[in-house]
């Protein structure tokens, strides 16, 4: 850090010395300019090393550890803790519940936001502007707000979900949605993709009206129809919007979704929607299992980059220009 | 032509209308149930209140300490908020206008952080604030929250601020101003627009937070909003006591609303950004 201080680029003409001004007043204006550096960088520095990167950098170092949150009692245990990982029968059920929630919300999400999208800057909607911002709505409101309604639309007596079945004749189908265990994790899909249209919905949008009328023009001149003109012209040219969505998805799901579960089912029932993130806080916040919970938090970090990139690679593509 | 675009137009209203009410209806209706007495939304959940009652939003204000709730949020949330912009908008500055070795790297270091999953860090931070004595304590809660906007802070300020000209620090420096100077006088009287959308990100961020809260939080007096409202909701279960979950829910939900009404095109603006930093 100091090193880094000490040899600042003296060219820089920050305080506009000109050379035929003495040498002491360029020292020390150098040392002046040295010091705004310091008061703008270090002390901002050292709050993120002690609040983000410390803890980070700890938690795995606490992975090696047997630990119930006395001090004194912290056991080295090398990678026994990472051999129970292995070994826990609810950890892969964490794991395929997270990417579930990852597959189902990428497909619902894109592809309704994709077509809300396409319909409010192509189709000339009088009250576009008005399904934007209803749309948009969710994505600011707390997920403990979200979890909590949706707990009451799911709730089996009163609920707008079963309510709605019996209105239809549908009675054979209603059932007490999250306290059973195969339809527990599909019901937390639905708010996840509620909560999350709006924003996605609007990235695309932004892409869409960065095309340039030309192309839908010389499409129709060749003759292509509406839906020939969205898999030619618009797909291509949102790709790199479509792809950020999806990798922002992935990575807020596998590192989120926990939240959720937390709020509206606590990882029951028995398990059926544990995630990792809510099974890490069961663990080291409930069971008092620290060393262990930092372990599933190390594989929740390797697992959410190892997904980012091989994302990034299966979805790189030439970028189209007409 | 012009009637099948009529019609197609009609088609596609159709999915948008029921989105809409799939949006709204959960919304009133929750507003709805706020006023409704527990009989009535017994009797009748889905439907208008018969007559508009506070009955609820007194018992979750005075029997459910939502009023310590509200304030632990406000206090949070706004300390929260004026600690991130005071980290912030020094580093902003000297990391797009100032050249110095590792001014990239601690840009990079900066803006990756956004994509490392936190959870990790909550158990080694739980100890760090216990050691600290900021363990369930708001101003302990304020500063983790603070540091942890920081990264996306620092992504929207610095991106603002490139687009200020350079001249205006020149010629202040000419005129002997102090770069202290330059940045307070200067630089942040211009950066307002983007100073404004992140704070109001913050905030809705700070507002609506809960894991962290859930986890740095112990005891009742501290809890913010989203905590009461998590305890209510456990609480729920047992009571029935529905219409006070919903009155404080929209407790909840007010402030983030009266911000969307304000602000909604800088809203939309920042989170849009933000995501695409990915």
């Amino acid at each position: 850090m100091e090193g880094g201080m000490g040899r600042l680029l003296s060219s820089h003409s920050f305080f506009h010395n000109h050379t035929e001004r003495e040498g002491s007043v360029m020292v020390q204006s150098r040392r002046q300019r040295n010091l705004f550096l310091a008061f703008c960088l270090v002390p901002t520095f050292i709050l993120f090393s002690v609040f983000t990167l410390y803890p980070l950098f700890n938690g795995l170092y606490y992975s090696f550890f047997e630990w119930s949150g006395a001090s004194s009692l912290a056991e080295f245990v090398g990678f026994d803790n990472y051999r129970r990982l292995f070994s826990d029968e609810i950890i892969p059920r964490t794991i395929l519940h997270d990417y579930f929630l990852v597959v189902t919300k990428v497909v619902g999400i894109m592809i309704l936001s994709t077509f809300f999208a396409v319909a409010l800057t192509q189709l000339k909607i009088k009250e576009a502007p008005f399904y934007r911002i209803v749309f948009f709505f969710p994505n600011i409101m707390s997920v403990v707000v979200i979890g909590i309604l949706w707990m009451f639309i799911y709730n089996p007596s009163l609920g707008l979900v079963n309510s709605g079945l019996e209105l239809i004749g549908l009675e054979s189908w209603t059932k007490p949605w999250l306290g059973s265990e195969d339809w527990a994790l599909p019901s937390l899909v639905l708010p996840s993709v509620w909560a999350g249209i709006g924003l996605f919905m609007l990235m695309l949008m932004g892409g869409i009206s960065n095309i340039s009328k030309s192309y839908y023009e010389a499409a129709e001149i060749d003759g292509a129809t509406e839906w020939q003109q969205f898999w030619k012209v618009t797909l291509p040219l949102i790709w790199p919007q479509i792809k950020i969505s999806i990798l922002y998805i992935i990575i807020t799901t596998l590192n989120g979704s926990f939240i959720i579960v937390q709020v509206m089912t606590k990882g029951g029932p028995n398990n059926s929607t544990h995630v990792m993130g809510s099974y890490l806080y069961e663990q080291a916040f409930v069971k008092y299992n620290f060393g262990y919970g930092a372990t599933i938090g190390v594989m929740i970090l390797i697992l959410s980059l190892v997904t980012v990139l091989i994302m990034q690679f299966f979805m790189r593509r030439e970028k189209v220009e007409y | 032509m012009q009637t099948g675009k009529f019609f197609s137009r009609t088609i596609v209203r159709i999915p948008l209308i029921i989105w809409t009410l799939a949006v709204l209806y959960p919304i009133v209706w929750m507003v709805l149930g706020a006023f409704k007495s527990n009989a009535e939304i017994y009797a009748n959940p889905w439907g208008l209140p018969e007559s508009f009652s506070f009955a609820n939003f007194v018992d979750a204000w005075s029997n459910y300490n939502i009023d310590t709730s509200v304030f632990n949020s406000f206090i949070v949330t706004g300390l929260g908020a004026t600690l991130t912009l005071m980290m912030a908008i020094p580093t902003s500055y000297a990391l797009e206008r100032m050249r110095f070795r590792g001014n990239r790297l601690l840009f990079t270091l900066y803006i990756s952080a956004m994509m490392i999953p936190m959870v990790l860090g909550w158990i080694p931070l739980f100890f760090l604030l216990m050691q600290l004595n900021l363990l369930d304590n708001i101003f302990g809660l304020s500063i983790v929250y603070a540091v942890s906007q920081l990264p996306f802070s620092i992504f929207v300020l610095t991106s603002f601020m490139a687009t200020i000209p350079k001249s205006l620090e020149e010629a202040a420096a000419i005129d002997g101003m102090s770069p202290y100077g330059i940045l307070w006088k200067v630089i942040t009287p211009l950066s307002t627009t983007g100073i404004i959308t992140v704070t109001i990100m913050n905030m809705i961020q700070f507002w609506n937070e809960y894991f962290m809260a859930l986890i740095f939080l112990q005891t009742e007096e501290n809890y913010t909003l989203a905590l009461a409202i998590d305890y209510i909701s456990n609480e729920t279960q047992y009571t029935n006591a529905w219409g006070t979950l919903f009155a404080s829910l929209v407790i909840a939900i007010v402030p983030v609303i009266v911000l969307y009404a304000i602000f909604q095109r800088r809203i939309v603006k920042g989170m849009t950004e933000g995501a695409i930093k990915g």
